[in-house]
């Protein structure tokens, strides 16, 4: 079937409501972008939900001493599970479920360059996903050696149990998905876009989509081989992380040589929402878009290069390079902030929820990235390594980044997906919520972790004089989990709501995708418009407004 | 395309000196592998577009600063509306995976089905052209 | 008063902004410390200065920073019903290659100081006037003073967690070992920590210089009993320890 533009067929009266079978096997059978964007999304989100009870199982656990619900055993597989959760079945799906909901509609493309392999990405996580969480099951439980899967303690000897393989195997599988869907983001930017849509009129989150599926293909592979070295020598007896053979530093090094880009790859996409949703309420186009394209490359090319980082405390690694590498690291990711500050400097700006949330992540990755620069010394990082200290750094960054560009995305993009608009008021004391949950719970870590409470501690004395900041943090912990309330009633009263009928609802959007309806039709335009900027819906409402810039 | 060989070969060049400063100053094995193996990945996939590029010789319509819609106007080319082969794909390699922690014989059906998918979604839309006569 | 005067005079006071962080440096020893005490060992002479530089580095950026972006959300309002556009500037090139070199010399004068401190830290000297052996192992600590014999260890358990003593102000040199997973040697009010690495022999180099009795715990995950694998660091004079010496030469007592 070639696909020429599609006639609309709109037929009078209601249309008969499709049966639900018929429905299902719609969706799972869709070579649809959006479908199986929407598909992507919803499932991080439930794994989102999933991994967040398990962090409140945690500070449930931790907000008293003595251990009062769970083990010391399942208080480990319940971090395990969280932190793989929360990166791995969480926040990576998402960046792909954003990609592929709207970067083929912002470069102009009717859908992406392989939609079947885009299914079979989402049911390689689906399905990988659901094998490594079936650890629970097993009799000896889930992998409970920490995300971070170090030998030798994930070996067979001291991770015997089949929770532990079916994690490993799990992770490969839907690992393999997002190399797969890395490849399909890819060859659809450099072949799909539309006349006119060069690489440098192309919207800051295809760009960061493209650059975030360059890292994918550079860092899930040695993931792949270190996991199935690991299970390898779990299963056949294999030596690869043997101790005897130095496999101690060399499970370290493939790990973070690939746990570190994936911090950019879960960064880097939400730092492109962040970038949309900015200048539609500022009424400005993106300050020094070029500029921003510059950081991300040099970000995307220095996040190779500064891996351990992660491993100053083993006395192995060389020190001066990877410090460096780390500080050089971090002026990209600073002149970021002053795009997106020049973004809204002197416009007009207004605060509709996605602002809101744009605001709730600038604050607060703002905060996490000034911790991870004291990281990035190796004399400080000796002082507060492997403690909550770093636990707030990373929850600041990654929670700050993902979360609440996560909700901006959804907030902003819901017309665009669904045709129907957010309820502003609900969203607001979702944001509210959230913003003062997240910080009463992770920002006591950090003194928690300076005065000596390590990371992946199920328990502590009362002597030590943790109690209290564990006690503040369980209950901001709560009150994170409360601010989901609002956005479930949301979800549920707008569904019916009306739809918006226009092809911006918000105003303002630059990109191409609001200059399709909402929600767009199968293959995305029934017509376009010129493309002669990185503008091209702005200009389209607006062929008035011209930009300006001093040299 | 200009602009994607470049990026591509961009990373490439800084992998490489990466990859040499790394290995004067004392580096490791695994970075030295990590960083040269993806210089060689960013270098292929750049060469492959530059390449391309110089076969195609013109200007496409997506690097046109000046193009109209129209330029790209007539068949895209083929979508497939829908498929029901990615399914089974994924399921028989989570199959095949699970075979290697429970038994080689879960394995073994494991690569049948994955094997008879991976051909079933390849050759899913070569359908021989049948015109008229039996 | 107009918005025009107001901004002005609110304006002028930004340049003062830079300094209130310097007001965290007239509270008492404690509070300057950020949560770290001055003098406890030569790891402390070398890493204070550059944390509470860091910090107020860090400080000093994170207010200007959360200004700028604050400003704009009170100052720059637009109301949504106006037609209007502000003038839309795409680029500013001098005050991009402003807020690029900037920070790139705030981290080089960081990395700078990171450098030479990093140096003191990890140094391995041959002029240390003891060794001790610290072995992590699934869930305690064992450390040995070869200096008083092979018999002279001291193991830990979960239950009763060990004692390293140390020599007041005599650079020790520790030996780190593991033989069964990783381990994290960590003693939080030292500002120091290394990890015990199965295959791996790591040294560590530093001269304690404060009385007293400090936690140390282990911080690498190592299997179920980790949060129990605690141990007390307890830096006595030169003649007690020597006196300790003598008491474990047989064996742990």
């Amino acid at each position: 079937m070639t696909t020429y533009a599609e006639k609309p067929t709109m037929t009078a009266g209601r249309p008969a409501p499709t049966p639900k079978g018929r429905s299902f096997v719609k969706w799972i059978t869709s070579t649809d972008h959006k479908t199986i964007g929407y598909l992507y999304l919803m499932t991080s989100f439930a794994w989102f939900l999933i991994g967040g009870v398990l962090a409140l199982a945690l500070r449930a656990e931790l907000a008293r001493p003595g251990m009062q619900f769970v083990s010391n055993e399942q208080y480990n597989q319940i971090f395990t599970m969280h932190g793989t959760i929360m990166l791995l079945m969480f926040a990576t799906p998402l960046f792909v479920g954003f990609a592929n909901v709207i970067m083929p509609l912002q470069i102009g493309a009717a859908d992406v360059a392989f939609p079947r392999l885009n299914m079979l990405s989402y049911w390689l996580y689906f399905f990988g996903s659901i094998m490594a969480f079936g650890g629970f099951l097993s009799p000896g439980g889930a992998a409970s050696f920490g995300w971070t899967v170090y030998a030798p303690l994930s070996n067979a000897q001291y991770s015997p149990g089949i929770g532990s393989d079916l994690w490993l195997i799990g992770l490969a599988i839907s690992g393999v998905g997002t190399i797969l869907g890395g490849v399909n983001f890819i060859t659809t930017i450099f072949t799909m876009r539309a006349p006119g849509m060069t690489m440098f009129r192309m919207s800051i989150f295809s760009w960061n989509v493209l650059l975030t599926a360059i890292l994918v293909l550079l860092a899930f592979p040695p993931l792949a081989a270190a996991l199935l070295g690991l299970e390898a020598d779990r299963l056949y007896g294999t030596h690869l992380f043997d101790p005897a053979n130095g496999g101690v530093m060399l499970f370290q090094h493939l790990f973070w040589f690939f746990g570190h880009p994936e911090v950019y790859i879960l960064a880097l996409p939400f730092f492109g929402i962040a970038t949309e949703i900015l200048p539609v309420f500022s009424r400005k186009p993106i300050f020094g878009y070029l500029g921003l394209i510059a950081a991300t490359i040099a970000i995307s090319a220095l996040s190779v290069s500064v891996w351990a980082h992660h491993m100053f405390a083993s006395g192995q690694v060389l020190l001066p390079f990877f410090s460096f590498m780390t500080f050089l690291i971090g002026v990209p990711t600073g002149v970021k902030f002053f795009n997106w500050i020049g973004t809204m400097w002197r416009g007009h700006v207004t605060f509709e929820t996605p602002m809101l949330w744009v605001m709730g992540f600038l604050i607060t990755f703002l905060f996490g990235g000034l911790t991870g620069i004291i990281l990035a010394s190796p004399p400080l990082d000796f002082a507060v390594s492997a403690s909550y200290f770093v636990v707030a750094h990373f929850h600041y960054v990654l929670f700050g980044t993902v979360v609440f560009a996560m909700f901006g995305g959804f907030y902003f993009w819901w017309p665009k997906m669904t045709g129907r608009m957010l309820n502003e008021t609900l969203g607001k004391i979702h944001f509210w919520t959230l913003f003062f949950g997240f910080h009463l719970t992770f920002l006591i870590q950090h003194w928690l972790g300076i005065k000596g409470f390590p990371r992946r501690y199920a328990d502590y004395l009362p002597t030590d004089g943790f109690t209290f900041m564990n006690t503040v943090s369980t209950i901001g912990s709560f009150l994170l989990a409360l601010s989901m309330i609002p956005f479930a009633i949301n979800i549920w009263i707008t569904r019916k709501a009306p739809l918006v009928g226009v092809d911006d609802p918000w105003g303002y959007g630059s990109s191409l995708e609001w200059a399709t309806s909402c929600p767009p039709p199968r293959h995305n335009f029934l017509s376009m418009p010129r493309i002669s900027s990185e503008r091209p819906a702005f200009d389209l409402h607006y062929p008035h407004v011209k930009t300006e810039g001093h040299n | 395309m200009k602009a994607s060989w470049k990026l591509f070969g961009g990373l490439s060049v800084f992998y490489v000196l990466m990859t040499v400063i790394y290995w004067q100053v004392g580096g490791e094995e695994v970075g030295i592998a990590g960083m040269l193996l993806s210089a060689c990945l960013a270098g292929m996939v750049g060469f492959y577009v530059w390449f391309t590029q110089k076969r195609i010789g013109v200007t496409l319509p997506e690097d046109n600063l000046t193009a109209e819609i129209s330029d790209g106007a007539g068949e895209l080319g083929f979508y497939s509306p829908h498929s029901w082969w990615p399914l089974p794909v994924a399921m028989s390699a989570c199959v095949f995976a699970l075979g290697l922690v429970i038994g080689w014989w879960l394995s073994l059906i494991g690569l049948g089905a994955l094997v008879i998918s991976i051909i079933g979604m390849v050759t899913e839309y070569e359908k021989p052209e049948t015109v008229s006569a039996h | 008063m107009s918005r025009r005067n107001r901004l002005t005079r609110l304006s002028r006071l930004k340049p003062l902004l830079p300094l209130a962080p310097l007001a965290l440096l007239t509270g008492c020893s404690k509070v300057s410390g950020l949560g770290f005490e001055e003098g406890v060992t030569s790891v402390n002479d070398q890493s204070l200065s550059l944390w509470q530089g860091a910090w107020i580095a860090a400080g000093v950026v994170g207010v200007f920073t959360l200004i700028l972006i604050v400003w704009p959300a009170i100052f720059h309002r637009g109301k949504k019903d106006d037609p209007s556009f502000p003038k839309q500037t795409q680029y500013n090139v001098p005050v991009e290659v402003a807020y690029t070199v900037i920070p790139f010399i705030i981290v080089a004068v960081l990395f700078y100081y990171t450098a030479q401190k990093q140096t003191i830290i990890t140094e391995k000297t041959t002029t240390y006037a003891h060794e001790i052996t610290v072995e992590g192992i699934q869930w305690s600590w064992q450390f040995g003073y070869p200096e008083a014999g092979p018999k002279a260890v001291v193991t830990g358990t979960p239950e009763q967690t060990p004692t390293l003593v140390v020599p007041l102000g005599e650079r020790v040199r520790y030996t780190l070992t593991a033989n069964d997973v990783v381990h994290g040697f960590w003693i939080p009010a030292f500002m120091i920590q290394m990890q015990n690495l199965p295959g791996v022999t790591n040294y560590l180099e530093f001269t304690a210089n404060k009385l007293g009795e400090f936690p140390g715990r282990c911080n690498i995950l190592c299997g179920r009993n980790h949060s129990q694998m605690l141990f007390t660091v307890k830096v006595v004079t030169p003649a007690e320890y020597d006196a300790y010496l003598e008491t474990i030469k047989g064996g742990q007592a």
